[in-house]
């Protein structure tokens, strides 16, 4: 079941996006969604597209995974596509451009999901939020935070679960409100348990917010080939 | 040294500890046992500062918890007893690794130390692991690993066999008794089973906030054990 819960899609695979930074990744998801919302005639969207299916096939994400992954957001794509198709039909075209955008937007975070550990990517954030540091914002802080979040949730559910084993076991019947409403407590009275326990613990480990991830994250070959590639990808996108 | 003395410790209105004066002295395995709700884990906490007396003082190698907070802490590692909640990153060596950074140690110094903790309790096979799916016995490990690598001259296991199976209570048992016999490290092993109390020489025995019996091992008799509530 944890595994079911787990965080990220991540497959390791041997793929050049793969090995790219982390940090990169993130920059460059950025950069690219606010792109698509930049671009807006057919050439510039076909180009794009093409880009993607670069990537795609650099990083060797199995296609069905992608797809398996991109299905969720099928159901929201029918529905603006239908609202199009009933409410202005003369502005269809432009409904579907909109929707393509949409699943570029997706399929771009997707490969970073796919090709990046959650654990390399909370230390990316950490990295990249540095100069937060003046406003007086701690990266450590909002790493740990995520990391946290990470670590419980599938805890959280785990509890769940067996809290409602236990409970169907004493014949509770959770088509009642006043029980639905008892094993939330419960959950609930486990969970600011554990954050109690968490917390001493982290205080005994002398929790330190100006300490920094001890993982060093290197620019490589392949990530200096990255930004040369990219930067003119958006050059060719944002001049031409 | 770990010396308490007349320490009172105050929760709602209501003394969990009462005019406690012990010593643990440098490289014993002291067992502090008593019955559920005695007061052992809050007298435990002292220790490393996570709880502050309310009246009277805790002394860790000199140094006052109430004023040396920190310094305490870094004497006195403590291993709770839910492990679980202990863990802060998903990933073994990651978690390791969390006590370290916060000491700001050198990237390659925490690297080469994660590494020899892990081989030292031989759980190297699952340093990429999630913690969310390795046994109760690994993540057990791991806790004490996240402590260990910090080098503490202390170390308080909080109950640490209780969610335990037979064949992990008998490792984890068998490295306090290494850790305070090999690496000459302070154990004090909080408990209520009286079977954990093997390696222990000194035994403190707590009922209701107040220490019943403070001596060696075999000392200990069965008309003591009753009388803090403990089957012999």
């Amino acid at each position: 079941m944890l595994k079911k819960l787990s965080f990220g899609q991540y497959t390791y695979k041997n793929s050049i996006i793969h090995s790219l930074d982390s940090r990169l990744k993130i920059i460059y998801v950025l950069m690219t969604s606010i792109l698509i919302f930049l671009i807006d005639d057919f050439l510039k969207t076909a180009i794009f597209s093409f880009f993607i299916v670069i990537v795609v096939l650099l990083s060797k994400i199995e296609i069905k995974n992608l797809i398996k992954s991109l299905r969720p957001f099928f159901f929201i794509f029918i529905f603006i596509f239908l609202m199009y198709l009933i409410f202005s039909r003369n502005k269809l075209e432009q409904g579907i451009f909109t929707l393509w955008r949409f699943l570029m937007l997706i399929t771009m975070s997707l490969i970073l999901t796919f090709t990046t550990t959650i654990s390399n990517m909370v230390i990316a954030i950490e990295k990249l939020i540095k100069p937060l540091k003046i406003l007086k914002i701690k990266p450590r802080n909002i790493a740990v935070m995520i990391s946290i979040t990470i670590r419980f949730i599938p805890a959280m559910f785990l509890n769940l679960e067996r809290l409602k084993e236990a409970m169907l076991a004493r014949l509770v019947n959770f088509k009642k409100f006043k029980h639905i409403k008892l094993i939330m407590l419960t959950l609930l009275d486990r969970m600011f348990k554990s954050a109690s326990n968490l917390s001493n613990a982290m205080q005994s480990r002398l929790y330190n917010e100006n300490a920094e991830s001890h993982k060093i994250l290197k620019l490589g070959k392949y990530d200096y080939l990255s930004v040369a590639f990219i930067s003119i990808f958006i050059f060719v996108l944002v001049v031409y | 040294m770990i010396e308490v003395k007349n320490l009172y410790f105050k929760y709602d209105e209501k003394f969990i500890l009462k005019n406690i004066n012990i010593e643990i002295k440098e490289g014993s395995f002291t067992a502090i046992i008593g019955a559920n709700g005695s007061g052992k884990t809050t007298l435990a906490k002292h220790f490393n500062a996570l709880l502050l007396p309310t009246k009277g003082d805790v002394i860790v190698d000199g140094l006052n918890t109430k004023k040396y907070e920190i310094n305490a802490r870094k004497k006195v590692g403590f291993v709770f007893q839910n492990f679980e909640d202990q863990m802060v990153h998903s990933i073994v060596e990651e978690d390791i690794a969390f006590g370290l950074e916060n000491l700001e140690l050198e990237n390659n110094e925490i690297i080469d130390i994660v590494e020899k903790t892990l081989n030292k309790l031989k759980i190297k096979n699952i340093e990429k692991d999630n913690v969310n799916m390795i046994s109760s016995g690994q993540k057990q490990l791991v806790a004490l690993a996240g402590v260990l690598a910090m080098k503490p001259k202390y170390i308080v296991f909080d109950e640490p066999t209780t969610m335990l199976d037979i064949n992990n209570k008998k490792n984890i048992m068998s490295i306090m008794k290494k850790l305070n016999k090999k690496d000459k490290i302070t154990v004090i092993l909080i408990t209520n089973i009286l079977s954990d109390l093997k390696y222990a020489d000194n035994v403190i025995l707590i009922k209701k906030g107040t220490v019943i019996f403070d001596g060696k091992k075999s000392m200990l008799n069965k008309k003591i054990l009753k009388e803090a509530g403990l089957n012999a």
